[in-house]
C-alpha cells in the first residue's frame, strides 16, 4: 500500500514538473517568442535566422516567378561628413547620399515598393543641404510605371527619409516590423535620468541642461530612435486604420520570390530586409541596415547610429546568404551608397535622370526576360543638383 | 673569361667612373624631386563643405516665441505618438484596452493645456502665421481625441477611423511649423 502510494506520488510529481516546464509563463532560454511583460526589456526578439534556413529560402525562390527591379533615389543628403557615414572612410571628406527606394515589378504587373522615400520638403528648406526631391508617384509616371499598380510597400525601417509618402498609396498595403513600432514605443518612455537625454525618441530637453529651453543639437544623432517624426507614425496609422498594413514578426514570405527577413537592430530595431528573386539570382533589398554598397563589400561598419555593429554584420552575412549562387554582395541593394548610379555601383550603373525630376536619379537593375526597358533611348547621365523643393503650402 | 675582364678594363676608366658617378648622382636628385613633388600632392587637402545659405537670423522675441513653444511642442509630440501607436498596437492586440484609453485620456489632457498655453504666448508680427498653424494643429489634436474616446462608451472602434483624418492633417502642420522652428529636431537617420 504505502509502496502504490509512493509510486502515485512520483508519477504526479513527475507530472508536475513536466507541466510546470511545459506552462506558458515560463521563460526559457531557447524561447524567443514575444511575452510582453515577462522578458526584461532588453532581452528582444534576435531575428535569427541559420544559413540552412536562408538557402531553403534561396532554393524555394529559384522555382518561383522572375521579378524585375529598379530603384528611384526619392532626394540626395548633400555634402555629408564621410566619416559619419562611415567611420572606417574619411576620403572623400564629403560625401552626397542618395535616398533610394525599390520598385519590384512582379510577373502579373503588380508593383511593390521597397521604402517609400521622403517626404518632408521642409527640411530641404532649413538644411539647404539636400536636393533633388521629386514625389514618388510622379517619379514613377516618368520612369514608365503606373503609380495605380503598387500593392504592397515593404517598409527597410520607419525613419522619416524611408517611409514618406504612404498616403500617397491609399490601396496599398504596408509591410512593416511588430519589433519597430514596439521600439518606437518603448524609447518615447524612456527615462533620461542617466543618460543625459541621449537616448530618446522625441528630443524634448536640452541634454546639458535638463532644461526645455531649446532643440540640443543632434542629441539623437547617435541613435536611430529618434528618426520618426509623429508624421512618420501618424502615416503608419493610417494603414493601419484603413486595413492596408501587415504587422510582421520576423520572416515572411509575401509572395512566391519575394520574402521579407527580419534584421533586426541591424539599424533600427525593426529592420527587415527583402529578398526578390530575379534572373541575375536573387536580389537583397537592405534599406539602412546596409546603407552603403561598398560597406557590405568591404565590410565596413555604417553610421554610428546602427543599433548593433553586430547585428548590421548578421544581416550583411544574410545578404551573403541569399546572394551565394549568383553575384554575391553584388546584389545587395544599399539605400544611400554614394557610388550609386555610377559604373563604380554595378547594379545601378544602367541609370539616367528622371525626366523632370528635379535631378533625381532612376536606374534599372535587372529586367525578367522578355520585359521592355524602362530605359530611354538617349538616356540623360549628365549629373545635377536642384535644390528647389516643389511648393508645399498649408494654411491653417 | 679573359675576353669578359678585358671590356671591364676597357670601361673602368676614370673618365667613364666620374661619368657613371654623374649619372647616377642626376638619377638620385630626380628621384627626390619626384618624391617629394608627389608627397606634396598627396598631402590630404583639408576639405570644407559649401556653405549653406544662412537662416535668417531671429530676433529676440522671435527667439523667445520659439523656446516658449519648445516644451509645448514636446509634450504635444509625445502625446501624439503614444496615442498613435497606443492604437497601432491595440490592433495587434499588443496594447489592452484599458491602456490605450489612458494613452488618450492622457494625450486629450496635454492638448487641453497645451492649446491654453499656447493662446497664452504673444507671437511676433513675422511668426503669428506659425503660431495659428501650431494652434490649428492641437485643436485638431484634441478633436481627433475626443472623437477616438467615444469608442470607450459605445464600444465602436469606426471612431477611430473618423478620428483620424484630423490627426493626420495635424501631425503634417506640426512638423511644417517644428522643421523651421527645430530643423536639428530630427537629424538625418
Amino acid at each position: 500500500m504505502i509502496q502504490r502510494l509512493l509510486r502515485i506520488t512520483t508519477i504526479l510529481g513527475l507530472i508536475a514538473l513536466i507541466g510546470g516546464l511545459g506552462r506558458a509563463d515560463v521563460l526559457r532560454a531557447d524561447d524567443d517568442r514575444d511575452r510582453d511583460g515577462r522578458r526584461p526589456p532588453q532581452v528582444l526578439p534576435s531575428g535569427f535566422e541559420s544559413t540552412d534556413r536562408l538557402l531553403d529560402d534561396v532554393e524555394r525562390a529559384e522555382r518561383a516567378p522572375l521579378y524585375s527591379a529598379w530603384i528611384v533615389e526619392s532626394s540626395r543628403f548633400m555634402n555629408v561628413p564621410h566619416r559619419s557615414f562611415q567611420p572606417d572612410v574619411g576620403d572623400p571628406p564629403f560625401v552626397n547620399l542618395p535616398v533610394n527606394v525599390g520598385i519590384i515589378e512582379g510577373p502579373d504587373g503588380k508593383l511593390t515598393l521597397y521604402d517609400s522615400g521622403w517626404k518632408q520638403l521642409a527640411y530641404i528648406f532649413d538644411w539647404n543641404t539636400s536636393c533633388c526631391w521629386d514625389g514618388i508617384r510622379h517619379q514613377l509616371t516618368a520612369i514608365g510605371h503606373d503609380p495605380t499598380q503598387v500593392t504592397r510597400i515593404v517598409l527597410g525601417h520607419g525613419h522619416w527619409d524611408h517611409a514618406g509618402q504612404l498616403s500617397e498609396f491609399p490601396d496599398a498595403v504596408v509591410y512593416i516590423q511588430k519589433e519597430e513600432l514596439k521600439q518606437i514605443d518603448f524609447f518615447l518612455h524612456y527615462p533620461v535620468d542617466f543618460n543625459a537625454g541621449h537616448i530618446r525618441a522625441v528630443n524634448t530637453v536640452n541634454p546639458l541642461t535638463g532644461a526645455q529651453v531649446g532643440p540640443p543639437a543632434q542629441a539623437c544623432a547617435r541613435s536611430p530612435v529618434c528618426g520618426y517624426p509623429p508624421q512618420t507614425v501618424q502615416e503608419i496609422l493610417g494603414k493601419v486604420l484603413s486595413g492596408k498594413a501587415r504587422i510582421v514578426d520576423g520572416r515572411h514570405e509575401i509572395a512566391r520570390g519575394l520574402v521579407i527577413h527580419p534584421a533586426f537592430r541591424g539599424h533600427t530595431y525593426g529592420s527587415q530586409l527583402l529578398q526578390v528573386n530575379t534572373a541575375r539570382g536573387q536580389i537583397v533589398f537592405g534599406s539602412d541596415t546596409y546603407s552603403s554598397w561598398t560597406g557590405i563589400r568591404d565590410w565596413l561598419v555604417a553610421n554610428i547610429q546602427q543599433t548593433d555593429t553586430i547585428q548590421q554584420f548578421l544581416a550583411y552575412e544574410k545578404c551573403y546568404v541569399l546572394t551565394s549562387r549568383l553575384n554575391s554582395f553584388n546584389n545587395c541593394v544599399a539605400a544611400h551608397e554614394p557610388t550609386a548610379y555610377t559604373n563604380d555601383y554595378p547594379l545601378t550603373a544602367n541609370w539616367w535622370n528622371i525626366p523632370n525630376g528635379n535631378c533625381s536619379r532612376a536606374a534599372e537593375l535587372i529586367l525578367a526576360p522578355g520585359k521592355t526597358t524602362h530605359v530611354p533611348a538617349s538616356p540623360n547621365k549628365i549629373l545635377c543638383v536642384n535644390s528647389t523643393p516643389p511648393p508645399h503650402p498649408i494654411s491653417p | 673569361m679573359s675576353r669578359a675582364s678585358g671590356l671591364v678594363q676597357l670601361w673602368m676608366t676614370p673618365r667613364t667612373i666620374l661619368l657613371a658617378l654623374l649619372v647616377i648622382g642626376l638619377i638620385g636628385v630626380l628621384a627626390f624631386a619626384t618624391t617629394r613633388e608627389i608627397s606634396r600632392t598627396t598631402t590630404p587637402v583639408v576639405d570644407t563643405p559649401p556653405a549653406r545659405p544662412a537662416r535668417p537670423a531671429l530676433s529676440p522675441v522671435e527667439e523667445a516665441f520659439i523656446q516658449s513653444l519648445w516644451p509645448i511642442h514636446g509634450e504635444v509630440q509625445r502625446s501624439l505618438m503614444r496615442t498613435s501607436l497606443g492604437q497601432i498596437l491595440y490592433k495587434t492586440n499588443d496594447v489592452s484596452r484599458a491602456d490605450l484609453e489612458m494613452r488618450m485620456k492622457q494625450a486629450l489632457a496635454t492638448y487641453g493645456r497645451a492649446e491654453t498655453s499656447i493662446r497664452a504666448l504673444d507671437p511676433p508680427a513675422s511668426l503669428r502665421r506659425d503660431h495659428e498653424i501650431y494652434l490649428d494643429a492641437v485643436r485638431l489634436l484634441r478633436e481627433s481625441a475626443v472623437e477616438a474616446m467615444k469608442m470607450f462608451k459605445d464600444g465602436r472602434e469606426d471612431h477611430l477611423v473618423t478620428a483620424y483624418p484630423k490627426s493626420q492633417a495635424a501631425s503634417d502642420k506640426i512638423r511644417e511649423v517644428g522643421g523651421k522652428f527645430w530643423p536639428n529636431e530630427f537629424p538625418p537617420n
